[in-house]
């Protein structure tokens, strides 16, 4: 494979010929041998679906690419930039897959299996820390209550709770990605000032539940 | 308050306790620290990725070069899970 100058790329790839056909059939090989890593912690190789993504991501990887070719601004090697934007595609399908399954799982549960112990009920808690824990746990309940707005408190349910992608959080909240980062960001700098003027600091909380 | 506020505190109150678990109040509770006032959002974090990655992988002490996008990195953990994806691919390409 040639070695490419980001100039190189972006003439290859702007070219109406060959050199477009060969530019994109390497960095078809390029996004496929990255893949792997960007991968490794959410999907082996071995694994059925492995390929199929690869693919699909690629091929998405490669359309894009080309559709955004003009906003690449040289601030990075032109690879890392299509590497970027392989990973973004990526895993934005596997949240997606992952939260689909996994919402699944949860439907179909039997009704009749606890839940899972939460922390006020570890066993190993003596009885004034778990009665300290309760009544902290309250406190901030109350004040998250009190100091989010109903639709700050719907993005803490669907990211914190249900553990919806953030993608799919906004669609349903009819807004986009950076908008409900903003609305969680407001709402942290609210909650965090409340629990200051309340004298709560959020890691002595953390340090009661941590603690035996 | 109004009654219209009232009824709605009370809602949300019943839909909170009933929905909000210990665990989720405590996933909130473990970024507070981190949050800055000043904050750039997901777009602009991903348009300077692979600019911060490469600066990360040549030792260029990027977090101290480009502060805002460690904190929000931090924070934001989509952002974060995409940043850790593409260092795994550059940190490789690098090897080679």
């Amino acid at each position: 494979m040639p070695t490419r100058t980001n100039e190189t790329w972006l003439s290859d790839l702007h070219d109406n010929g060959l050199a477009r056909e060969l530019a994109l059939e390497d960095l078809r090989a390029i996004i496929q041998k990255g893949l792997p890593f960007a991968l490794s912690r959410w999907l082996s190789p071995d694994q059925p679906q492995f390929n199929a993504l690869v693919e699909e991501v690629t091929q998405e990887t490669l359309l894009r690419v080309l559709d955004q070719l003009d906003t690449f601004e040289g601030r990075s090697q032109f690879t890392t930039w299509v590497h970027k934007i392989a990973v973004r595609i990526a895993l934005t399908e596997l949240r997606r897959k992952r939260w689909r399954d996994s919402s699944l799982d949860e439907l179909t549960e039997n009704e009749d299996v606890p839940p899972p112990p939460g922390l006020l009920a570890d066993p190993q808690a003596g009885p004034e820390t778990s009665a300290e824990r309760a009544d902290m746990i309250e406190r901030v309940r109350r004040i998250i209550q009190e100091e989010l707005t109903e639709r700050q408190r719907q993005a803490l349910i669907l990211l914190g709770v249900q553990d919806m992608p953030m993608e799919d959080a906004a669609r349903k909240l009819k807004t986009n990605r950076n908008a409900l980062y903003k609305l969680l960001h407001d709402a942290r700098l609210r909650l965090r000032r409340r629990l200051s003027m309340e004298d709560i600091s959020p890691n002595e909380v953390l340090t009661l539940f941590e603690q035996k | 308050m109004n009654i219209r506020n009232l009824i709605r505190r009370i809602r949300n109150s019943l839909h909170l306790r009933k929905e909000l678990p210990n665990e989720a109040v405590l996933g909130f509770l473990r970024v507070l620290e981190d949050v800055r006032e000043e904050e750039i959002p997901c777009s602009e974090i991903y348009s300077k990725l692979d600019e911060y990655v490469e600066r990360e992988v040549s030792k260029k002490d990027a977090a101290k070069l480009m502060p805002l996008i460690r904190e929000h990195l931090d924070v934001c953990s989509e952002c974060c899970e995409e940043y850790e994806a593409l260092l795994n691919v550059i940190n490789e390409n690098s090897k080679s």
